[in-house]
C-alpha cells in the first residue's frame, strides 16, 4: 500500500474532500479558512506523490510544492488580516452576518 | 322592353330611399312618394305580366332574362344581377303587386294618427322592393338577398310599435326562426354550386339531371328547410301567430300574400330540383298537410281575430305545400293566387273591425257588429265564404283541385286529411264571423256607441279585393285542368308533370265531372256545408225569415270538450299545442344552460390557460429570484456543484 | 539491530503500517477540524494534521518538504491562525452555530468530490515506477535557483505585499485628531 501510488492519490482526494465540507458546512470565517488550508495541503500532497512516483517530475514537484507553501502562507496572512478587520466593524466572525452588500 | 323588369324593382326601391330621407320632415305627406311608387310599379308590373301571359316578345312562356351587371366577379364563382320572367313570375307578380298596392292605400287610413307612419312607408316600399327582387331574381344567390331582405323587412314592421315589449320579441322571435331556414337555404345554394357548378336557375335545372340522386336529395331537402322557415310550415312554424303583433296592414301584406308564398314559389321554381327526388316530395306532402291540420285545430279556440288568421294562413300554405308534395303544382300556385287575395282580404278586414271597436282584438268581447260596420261585414262575409270553399267563388276550384289531385296521384292519407282540414276551416271561420259580427254585443260600452265604419281608403281596397276573391276562380281556374292558368303555367310545369310518367307512373287522367273528380268536389261541399252549418248554430244568429233557429253560446265548445272528456283536445288547442313551450324550454332554458356552460369553460379553461401561462411565468420567476441570495456561501456551494457536474459529464463522456 | 521488513510473524510490512497509522491521523485530524464546536481545538487538529502530512512527506522521500511544512505551516501559518481565533475571540458556540443550513448539502457536495477523484485515480493506470524516489535536497535547490528562480522571486515580492497588506488591514484606524479645524 505505501509502494502505490494510487493510495497516496486517494488519500489527497480525502483530505480535498474534508475540506470543502468544512468551507461550505462551517460559519465561523477562520474555520473556513482553516479548511483553505486543509485543501491547499491535499493539492501539495498530490503534487509531491506525483514528483514521488513518476521519476521525470521529481524535482519539479519539490519545487511546485515549496511555491504553492509560499503562496498559501501569503493568503492565508491577507485572509486573516481581512477577518479581523471586518470583525472590528461587525463584531462576529460568522460569515451569515456579513450580508450588508445584498438587500 | 326587358327594360321594364329592373324598372319593376328601381321604383318601391325609390320610393323606400325617398321616404326614408324626407320622410321625418314631411310627416303628414311621407305617405304620398310611398303611394305613387307603388301604384307605378304596379302598372309596370301589369305591363310586362299582360305581355307574358299573351306571349308579347320579348316577353313568353320561355322567360325573358336580363342581365344588369356582374355582381360578385371572383375567380372561380360569379353571380349576377339579372332578373328574369316567366309564366310564373307573372303569376306571382300580379299577387304581390296588386296587393301591395292595396295594402299601401289602406294603410293611409289606418296608419293615419300614427307618429311614426314614414317609416311605416319606407319600410312598406323596401318590402316591395325586397319581394319583387326574390321573384324577379335569375339566380339563387340573389333569391337568398331578397329572402333575407323581405326577412329584414319583417322583423322591422312586425316590431313597428317596439315601444311594446311583446313586438319587439315576435320581431326577434320571426327573425331568429327565419334564420333557422335560411341556413339550410343557405346550405343547399352552396350544395348547387359544388354539384351544378352555377347559380342561375335556369342553367340549374337544365344541367341537374347530371347530379348524383343523393345529391339531389341533399340540394332539395336543404331548399325545403329555407321553405319552411319562410312559410312557416311546421317545425318552423311558431313565429307566423306572434308576427300579428304588427300593425294589421303589416299581417295582411307580408304574412298572408306575399313574403310567406315566397318558400312555395321557392318550391314550385326549382319543381326540375324537386321532381327528381320524389322522396322529398314526399316530406313536402307531409310537412304541408300535416301543418295543416295542426293549424286548423289550434284555430278553433282563439281568441284574438288576428290569430284565428294567422292560423288560418299557417293551414292554407300547408295546403300548398301538400300541393306541390303530391305533384299538382299548377293548383299551388292558384291557390296561393286566390289564398292572397281573399286572405288579404280577411286581414283588412278584421283590420278595419279593429279600428272600429278602438284597438280591440279579442272576439269575445265584440259581437253584434253586422249592421254597424256594413261594407266590412259584407266583404268578410265574402271573404270567408270564399276560403270556406264554397262554389263558385275562388276558393273552391283551387282547393278541389288541391284534393283533386293529391286523390289522383295517390296520396290518399293527404286527401283525406285535406278533407278534414276543409270541413275544420269552414268551422273556424263561421265561428269567427259568428263571434264578431253575429249575435249580442259583449262589445265594451264605452265603445259601443261610436262604432263607425272606417273611412274610404279604407274600405275601398277592400270592395277592390272582394271582387277577385269572388271571381279569380271562375275567370282563370274553369274550366278545372284546362283553365287559363293551366294554359299559363304549363310552359314551365311540363317537364315536370311528364317527368313522373317517363319514370314510369300513371299518366294523368283527365278531369271528369262525373267521374271521380266530380265525386270528390261534391263530398268536400258537402262537408263544407255541414260545417258551416255547425258553426252557425253554435255561433250564429236567428233568421226567423228562414225559420231558422240557433243558440249562440260561444262558450259552447269549451263545455261540450270538458263535458265529454275531449277537454284533453281543448286545452291542446287552446295552447297552440305546447309547441312554444317546447321551443322555450329547449332552446331558450337549455341553450341557455349550454351557453353558460360554454362561457364557464371559456373563462375558465381557455382564459385560465392563456391566464395561467402568465402567471406561472411571473410565480417561476419570483421562484427563482430566491436563488441569487447574496451570500457568497451559497455561490460557493454552487460552484462546488458545476465542478461536481463538469467532472461527471467529462468521466461519462470519456468512459464512453 | 536491523528489524526485518515486515512485522515479525507476518507479512504486513513497516511501511504500510507507518502509512495506515499516519493516514489515520491525517484524516481524523482533518475532520476533527472541520467538525469540533471549540474552534481553538480546531486550530490544534489542523496542528496535528499538518504534523502527519510532514510524516507522509517524509514516507514519500522528500524530507525537505517535510521540514518546510513543519516549519511554515506549523510554525508560521497556524500560529497566525491562532492569534486570530484569539482576537476574533469567538466563544463557546452553540451547535446551531458552528455549522450553516448548507451543511448537509455541502456534505454531499464533498462526498460526491471524494468518490469521483477516488474512481479516477483507481481506473487510470498511471506512468509510475512502483517505487519512492528519494529526492536529494541539491537537486531541488538547482531547480530554484534556476529554471524557477522567476517565480521564486515572484513569490517574494508576493510575501511582501501579502505582509505588508496584512499589516495594513489589521492594524487600528488612527483616532482622529481633535485639533484639527
Amino acid at each position: 500500500m505505501s509502494g502505490s501510488l494510487d493510495s497516496y492519490l486517494i488519500l489527497s482526494g480525502l483530505l480535498f474532500a474534508i475540506g470543502t465540507f468544512g468551507f461550505l458546512g462551517r460559519r465561523n470565517a477562520i474555520s473556513m479558512l482553516m479548511s483553505i488550508e486543509l485543501m491547499l495541503n491535499a493539492v501539495n500532497l498530490t503534487i509531491i506523490a506525483f514528483g514521488a512516483f513518476v521519476k521525470p517530475l521529481n524535482v519539479h514537484a519539490s519545487v511546485i510544492a515549496l511555491i504553492v507553501i509560499a503562496v498559501a502562507a501569503a493568503e492565508a496572512t491577507v485572509g486573516l488580516a481581512i477577518v479581523i478587520a471586518i470583525y472590528r466593524n461587525k463584531k462576529t466572525p460568522l460569515v451569515d452576518e456579513y450580508d450588508s452588500m445584498s438587500e | 322592353m326587358t327594360a321594364l323588369l329592373p324598372l319593376i324593382l328601381i321604383l318601391p326601391l325609390g320610393g323606400f330611399v325617398l321616404t326614408g330621407l324626407l320622410g321625418r320632415r314631411f310627416p303628414e305627406d311621407a305617405h304620398r312618394i310611398a303611394i305613387w311608387a307603388v301604384v307605378a310599379a304596379w302598372v309596370v308590373a301589369s305591363l310586362v305580366v299582360v305581355m307574358t301571359l299573351f306571349h308579347v316578345s320579348p316577353f313568353g312562356p320561355a322567360g325573358a332574362g336580363l342581365k344588369l351587371w356582374t355582381w360578385i366577379p371572383a375567380a372561380g364563382f360569379s353571380a349576377d344581377m339579372g332578373l328574369y320572367a316567366d309564366p310564373l313570375t307573372a303569376c306571382l307578380l300580379i299577387v304581390v303587386t296588386t296587393i301591395g298596392m292595396l295594402v299601401h292605400v289602406y294603410s293611409i287610413g289606418y296608419m293615419a294618427h300614427d307618429p311614426g307612419r314614414w317609416r311605416f312607408f319606407a319600410y312598406l316600399n323596401l318590402f316591395m322592393f325586397s319581394m319583387l327582387l326574390l321573384i324577379l331574381a335569375d339566380n339563387l344567390l340573389l333569391v337568398f338577398a331578397g329572402w333575407e331582405l323581405v326577412g329584414l323587412c319583417s322583423y322591422l314592421l312586425i316590431g313597428f310599435w317596439f315601444p311594446r315589449r311583446s313586438a319587439a320579441e315576435a320581431a326577434k322571435k320571426a327573425f331568429l326562426v327565419n334564420r333557422v331556414g335560411d341556413m339550410g337555404f343557405a346550405l343547399g345554394i352552396m350544395a348547387v354550386w359544388t354539384q351544378v357548378g352555377t347559380l342561375n336557375m335556369q342553367d340549374v335545372f337544365a344541367r341537374i339531371a347530371g347530379v348524383p340522386h343523393e345529391w339531389q336529395i341533399a340540394i332539395a331537402l336543404l331548399l325545403l328547410c329555407g321553405a319552411v322557415g319562410k312559410s312557416a310550415q311546421f317545425p318552423l312554424h311558431v313565429w307566423l301567430p306572434d308576427a300579428m303583433e304588427g300593425p294589421t296592414p303589416v299581417s295582411a301584406l307580408i304574412h298572408a300574400a306575399t313574403m310567406v308564398n315566397a318558400g312555395v314559389y321557392l318550391i314550385a321554381r326549382c319543381n326540375p330540383i324537386f321532381v327528381r327526388a320524389p322522396e322529398v316530395m314526399v316530406v313536402v306532402a307531409a310537412v304541408g298537410i300535416f301543418t295543416a291540420i295542426l293549424a286548423a285545430s289550434i284555430a278553433f279556440t282563439q281568441t284574438d281575430i288576428k290569430r284565428v288568421l294567422a292560423y288560418s294562413t299557417l293551414s292554407q300554405l300547408g295546403y300548398m305545400f301538400a300541393s306541390l308534395g303530391v305533384g299538382a303544382w299548377t293548383a299551388a300556385i292558384f291557390h296561393l293566387m286566390s289564398h292572397g287575395f281573399f286572405k288579404g282580404l280577411l286581414f283588412l278586414d278584421s283590420g278595419s273591425v279593429i279600428h272600429a271597436v278602438d284597438g280591440e282584438q279579442d272576439m269575445r268581447k265584440m259581437g253584434g257588429l253586422a249592421r254597424k260596420i256594413p261594407i266590412t261585414y259584407s266583404t268578410m262575409l265574402i271573404a270567408s265564404i270564399a276560403i270556406s270553399g264554397v262554389p263558385p267563388l275562388a276558393g273552391f276550384f283551387s282547393k278541389d283541385e288541391i284534393l283533386g289531385g293529391a286523390f289522383k296521384n295517390g296520396f290518399l292519407w293527404v286527401w283525406a286529411i285535406g278533407f278534414v282540414v276543409a270541413g275544420m276551416t269552414a268551422f273556424y271561420m263561421f265561428r269567427l264571423i259568428g263571434m264578431t259580427f253575429w249575435g249580442p254585443s259583449h262589445v265594451d260600452p264605452k265603445v259601443e256607441h261610436h262604432v263607425h265604419e272606417s273611412p274610404p281608403t279604407m274600405t275601398w281596397p277592400l270592395i277592390l279585393l272582394a271582387i277577385p276573391a269572388v271571381f279569380l276562380g271562375m275567370v282563370i281556374g274553369f274550366p278545372p285542368e284546362t283553365g287559363l292558368i293551366h294554359q299559363w303555367l304549363e310552359p314551365v310545369f311540363a317537364a315536370s308533370i311528364q317527368y313522373p310518367i317517363s319514370m314510369g307512373g300513371a299518366p294523368e287522367t283527365a278531369y271528369n265531372f262525373f267521374g271521380i273528380d266530380g265525386a270528390l268536389a261534391i263530398g268536400t261541399t258537402a262537408l263544407v256545408a255541414i260545417a258551416i252549418v255547425a258553426a252557425w248554430r253554435l255561433f250564429g244568429v236567428n233568421v226567423p225569415a228562414l225559420g231558422l233557429k240557433a243558440e249562440p253560446r260561444p262558450d259552447r265548445v269549451r263545455e261540450i270538450s270538458a263535458r265529454r272528456g275531449l277537454s284533453f283536445l281543448y286545452n291542446g288547442s287552446f295552447h297552440k299545442w305546447w309547441f312554444d313551450d317546447i321551443n322555450n324550454k329547449l332552446f331558450v332554458e337549455w341553450g341557455g344552460r349550454l351557453a353558460a356552460a360554454a362561457f364557464w369553460f371559456d373563462r375558465t379553461v381557455v382564459d385560465g390557460t392563456v391566464n395561467g401561462v402568465g402567471s406561472v411565468t411571473a410565480g417561476a420567476g419570483m421562484r427563482l429570484r430566491r436563488v441569487q441570495t447574496g451570500r457568497v456561501q451559497n455561490y460557493a456551494l454552487g460552484i462546488a456543484f458545476g465542478l461536481i457536474l463538469m467532472a461527471a459529464g467529462y468521466l461519462y463522456l470519456a468512459v464512453r | 539491530m536491523p528489524i526485518g521488513q515486515t512485522l515479525p510473524f507476518t507479512a504486513v510490512r513497516w511501511d504500510d503500517i507507518l502509512f495506515v497509522v499516519l493516514a489515520v491521523m491525517l484524516l481524523g485530524s482533518a475532520l476533527l477540524v472541520v467538525t469540533m464546536r471549540d474552534i481553538i481545538r480546531c486550530g490544534l487538529a489542523m496542528i496535528a494534521s499538518f504534523a502527519s502530512l510532514a510524516g507522509i512527506y517524509v514516507m514519500l522521500g522528500n524530507p525537505l518538504i517535510a521540514a518546510t511544512q513543519v516549519l511554515v505551516y506549523i510554525g508560521a501559518i497556524s500560529i497566525l491562525v491562532l492569534f486570530a481565533i484569539m482576537l476574533t475571540e469567538t466563544k463557546n458556540a452553540p451547535s446551531r452555530l458552528v455549522f450553516q443550513t448548507q451543511a448537509w448539502v455541502g456534505a454531499i457536495a464533498a462526498a460526491a468530490i471524494a468518490a469521483i477523484i477516488t474512481g479516477v485515480v483507481l481506473t487510470t493506470t498511471w506512468p509510475s515506477t512502483g517505487a519512492v524516489a528519494w529526492t536529494a535536497t541539491s537537486d531541488i535547490a538547482t531547480m530554484l535557483f534556476g529554471q524557477y528562480v522567476l517565480p521564486f522571486e515572484a513569490v517574494s515580492v508576493l510575501l511582501t505585499a501579502a505582509v505588508v497588506g496584512g499589516v495594513l488591514m489589521a492594524r487600528r484606524e488612527p483616532a482622529a485628531r481633535e485639533d484639527r479645524s
